[in-house]
């Protein structure tokens, strides 16, 4: 029976009186191990993803290059003037850890509110979390300097000298938040992953792979004592990660409102930045997810339902994101302060008037046609309209961090001109990104299988006569 | 079904091995469940269920308590919230600490201590997470005795779908209700579809005594690298320090008082930047410090005489003056100025005055006139000891207690102040006009007091010195 189910099956249905399957087909346990498990005891993964692999792998060449030659040369090479003393470093960093908000969103507060369609996705979600953060913390990374005294950042303690940081200051803040986002992603994303690296371990033919899964295993056995504890300790780290990811962005974007420059000073800035990265994150995962799916046949797991659940987020959080652009003219003209009104009205009209309105075309404008069901399940368009987003996104942090070229003072006004390290070095965290995710699509369980089994209807793992109710009255 | 396996028991079985277990397999979580609750029933208490994912309702059916993992990860939640605030107050709050020097850091008009709590919370919050993170991710692996990879029940192959679709039930031999065979008849009844034994090897595997000596042996060379660095801590050593990072220790980059860029390559050809040498410049003529501006029309305040100005001879000493022997009382003064006799009246006389000319005096005029004023400062007894071995010409300092300057009136010696004489350069540029006046106020109290020293502890080269 589960050989002809139509894999074109729509769950998208709205019927109070049945609840729409997470998982299609009907899978039983062992399907869906075998489902996810492919993907490593397959002798040779597809094509397209060497050809992914290895473009990712040139582009994170051009950024090993791009970084050597900074760290020769000094922060010189990139295009950082006064006054515009953060220019790309800022932006790559603040799009990147936005890009890494959807997925802690997806594992902790979404579980925490019972949402079980996240199982299908958080481990990647989760996965491109932490590949983002790493991408992330690059940038401010590299633009202390000097790198080899990188630890200044933190409070070393010294002999004779009485030098430690400054903790009122949001930078040294945002030390400790993406330390710690960075850290406590990793926790939670190898701690799930640890029963589903058993079930590889247990599965594998190949020696090497015995080994490392052992290793990373931690001798699993999957006991109801163990479980316990590990289900206890799964809900704190996700009670933990929800203010969590709140707060990386907040103190993110602190960094901006901390500081006194019209068009940054502003209280409206923490609640907007947060909700711009979990639209974008989740942009990232729908661009990431639609091809991952098809390429390693997941589209029993990863369902329709699935992603357009996502594609509403992002409309729900675009127009948070939209509002919040409303607001912000608002209350440059309620406060009646004329450089924070000048501030603004040189965001859409002044000197960067394009970079503005891209990034109201693709945040605002382009995200409505989610409200068209086609739109919101359709593989295609889903993807063309994330990509706007995430442009969209990387450009609502290149304006905020061009208000600097022109500051309070007209005599210091000066435009930004990105050079090609910068661009060469914001294509290559790509090449970082990517490496990182399509090595873990290869070597690592993609799908949360210990989660997904658990949302799974048990009658299930016997016969199939629920899943094509499920069917008939999704038809 | 479950005495089709006896063959894979017995090859398991090794020369030496106990009974830790049997292990019944069940084909889905609620014969499992079932199966765990009746061997509760039937008495057992040391036994465990493995499955491939959390199965509800197993932890009644075992009886597990309620893990105290929570209480566990609040206490350490708490120290780490109270450590960040700590560590805040420490390092920016406060000056002197007994391990490490604080640093009183004023920034932002932000306040320190208790009341610049609010600047800390972000650094609280985020150590708090991270520490009670710490503590449910170790907790959890300490409490379940994880990592742990010698587990015999790793060696049942069928026990490896228990990470996959099938859900075991273990009880263990040590239990007191456990009877082989009647355990194995109970689990049958209760719906298991295949019975295992778990073997312990018992086999002595002691690590070979060569291993054991190359373990000490290595555990000491461990301890070289330390040892080294406790022994290398403090002690002086005469070669530079190896500078594996330069860290700004040498920068290519021109300093005052040294020559400036030259262009050219050739050595005898050399071509400036400046038309002098000098990397440094001076300011262009007739700068007005910030805080003299608007004096400059107070003519009396800022020349130190009424009219006319001086006759070039007597103002303004320039490098070539230097070689002239100006000797200020044998000199000839071709136009001598009406100097000031009194103090000006933008300048308060009073002791404030004169303490600020103290201390102004004691940074710009000691170095050769000394802290008495008797021309014993520090670089003139060093010009005049190379004057002696003809390395150096140099006009003695002039003490301030010589009867020629003493019966100079104080505009004078303002002027002397202001433009310099013979070698002694022009301190116009460094000093602010009202602190000439402090100083030549300072000079006079000098002078009124004669705080001369016993002419014993004079050098001898000082023979201007009149003791009153």
């Amino acid at each position: 029976m589960a050989t002809s189910i139509d894999m074109s099956l729509d769950n998208t249905f709205e019927n109070p009186g049945r609840r729409a399957p997470l998982v299609l087909g009907g899978m039983n346990y062992g399907e869906v191990t075998d489902n996810v498990a492919h993907i490593w005891e397959m002798d040779r993964p597809p094509r397209t993803w060497y050809i992914v692999f290895s473009i990712a792998v040139v582009l994170l060449g051009i950024l090993g290059a791009c970084l050597f030659h900074l760290i020769m040369k000094g922060t010189g090479v990139w295009g950082n003037n006064n006054p515009v003393y953060w220019g790309f470093p800022i932006v790559n960093f603040v799009f990147w850890v936005g890009i890494g908000h959807a997925g802690t969103l997806i594992s902790a507060i979404l579980f925490l509110f019972r949402q079980n369609w996240r199982t299908s996705i958080n481990r990647a979600a989760e996965a491109m979390t932490i590949f983002a953060v790493i991408c992330a913390g690059l940038f401010p990374g590299v633009h202390i300097g000097r790198l080899w005294v990188f630890y200044w950042l933190f409070p070393v303690p010294t002999e004779h000298l009485a030098m430690w940081p400054n903790f009122r200051s949001p930078l040294l803040w945002d030390v400790f938040a993406v330390g710690t986002y960075a850290t406590v992603s990793l926790l939670f994303w190898y701690m799930g992953m640890v029963p589903d690296i058993a079930t590889f371990r247990d599965r594998t033919k190949s020696k090497v792979g015995k080994i490392v899964y052992s290793l990373l295993s931690l001798g699993w056995t999957g006991s109801a004592r163990a479980w316990h504890r590990y289900e206890m300790a799964y809900t704190i780290l996700a009670a933990l990660a929800t203010p969590l990811v709140l707060s990386v962005h907040t103190i993110v974007s602190f960094d901006f409102a901390v500081s006194q420059l019209p068009g940054w000073h502003a209280t409206i800035f923490p609640p907007y930045f947060v909700a711009g990265a979990i639209f974008s994150g989740f942009a990232m995962v729908v661009t990431l997810m639609v091809p991952c799916r098809s390429l390693f046949k997941l589209e029993k797991l990863i369902t329709i339902r699935h992603l357009e659940n996502m594609n509403k987020i992002i409309m729900a959080t675009g127009l948070m994101v939209g509002t919040a652009y409303g607001i912000e003219f608002f209350i440059a003209w309620y406060g009646g302060v004329s450089v924070e009104g000048f501030a603004f009205w040189n965001r859409a009209f002044g000197n960067y008037w394009w970079a503005y309105w891209i990034m109201v075309s693709c945040n605002v404008f382009i995200p409505q046609l989610f409200w068209i069901k086609w739109f919101r399940t359709n593989l295609v368009a889903m993807v063309i309209v994330c990509i706007f987003v995430n442009i969209g996104m990387w450009f609502e942090r290149f304006v905020i961090v061009m208000s600097l070229s022109r500051d309070f003072l007209p005599s210091s006004w000066a435009m930004f001109r990105a050079t090609e390290i910068d661009i060469l070095m914001l294509i290559g965290s790509f090449g970082l990104f990517f490496t990182l995710f399509t090595l873990f699509c290869r070597y690592l369980p993609v799908i949360a299988i210990s989660e997904v089994k658990n949302v799974i209807p048990h009658d299930h793992s016997h016969d199939h006569e629920d899943g094509s109710h499920g069917e008939a009255a999704a038809h | 079904m479950a005495h089709s396996h006896k063959p894979e028991k017995k090859k398991s079985k090794g020369p030496s091995s106990k009974l830790v277990s049997l292990v019944a397999q069940f084909d889905d979580p609620d014969s499992l469940v079932s199966a765990c609750d009746r061997a509760r029933r039937e008495g057992y208490r040391k036994m465990d269920a493995y499955s491939p994912f959390p199965v509800h309702g197993i932890d009644d059916a075992i009886g597990i308590r309620r893990t105290r993992l929570p209480f566990f990860v609040l206490a350490i939640a708490l120290c780490g919230c109270t450590f960040a605030w700590v560590l805040q107050y420490y390092v920016n709050s406060t000056d002197e600490s007994p391990l490490f020097p604080g640093y009183k850091f004023f920034i932002s008009g932000k306040p320190l201590g208790v009341a610049g709590i609010p600047a800390n919370i972000p650094v609280m919050f985020e150590l708090t997470v991270l520490s009670s993170a710490f503590a449910a991710f170790f907790g959890m692996w300490i409490l379940n005795n994880l990592p742990r990879f010698a587990n015999p029940l790793h060696r049942i192959s069928r026990f490896r779908r228990a990470t996959n679709d099938r859900f075991f039930l273990e009880l263990n031999a040590d239990d007191e209700k456990f009877n082989e065979n009647r355990s194995r008849q109970q689990l049958e009844e209760w719906g298991a579809t295949a019975i295992e034994e778990c073997h312990l090897d018992t086999t002595d595997h002691a690590i070979p005594k060569g291993f054991k000596m190359a373990g000490v042996v290595l555990m000491f060379a461990l301890l070289l690298p330390p040892a080294l660095i406790y022994r290398a801590a403090g002690m002086p050593y005469p070669n530079p320090r190896l500078h594996v990072v330069p860290d700004m220790d040498w920068q290519d980059k021109f300093k005052t008082q040294t020559v400036g860029p030259n262009f050219s390559s050739d050595p005898l050809n050399p071509s400036y930047l400046f038309e002098d040498p000098q990397a440094m410049r001076r300011p262009v003529d007739n700068t007005i410090a910030r805080e003299d501006y608007g004096m400059q029309f107070d003519e009396e305040f800022v020349n130190g005489f009424h009219g006319e100005a001086p006759s070039p001879e007597t103002g303004g000493a320039g490098p070539n003056a230097a070689a002239a022997q100006d000797e200020v009382p044998a000199q000839p003064q071709v136009v001598e100025a009406d100097w000031l006799k009194e103090f000006p009246s933008q300048v308060n006389v009073d002791v404030e005055t004169i303490a600020r000319g103290q201390q102004r005096f004691e940074i710009y005029c000691t170095p050769c006139h000394g802290y008495d004023g008797n021309g014993n400062g520090l670089v003139n007894e060093r010009a005049v000891a190379l004057n002696a071995n003809g390395l150096a010409q140099w006009t003695t300092a002039k003490s301030l207690h010589d009867p020629a300057v003493k019966s100079q009136p104080v505009g004078r010696i303002f002027d002397t102040i202001t433009h310099g004489r013979a070698t002694m350069g022009p301190y116009k540029d460094q000093i602010p006009v009202k602190d000439r006046w402090a100083i030549v106020m300072y000079v006079r109290a000098l002078q009124e007091t004669g705080l001369a020293p016993p002419a014993a502890a004079l050098p001898p080269s000082e023979t201007a010195v009149e003791p009153k």
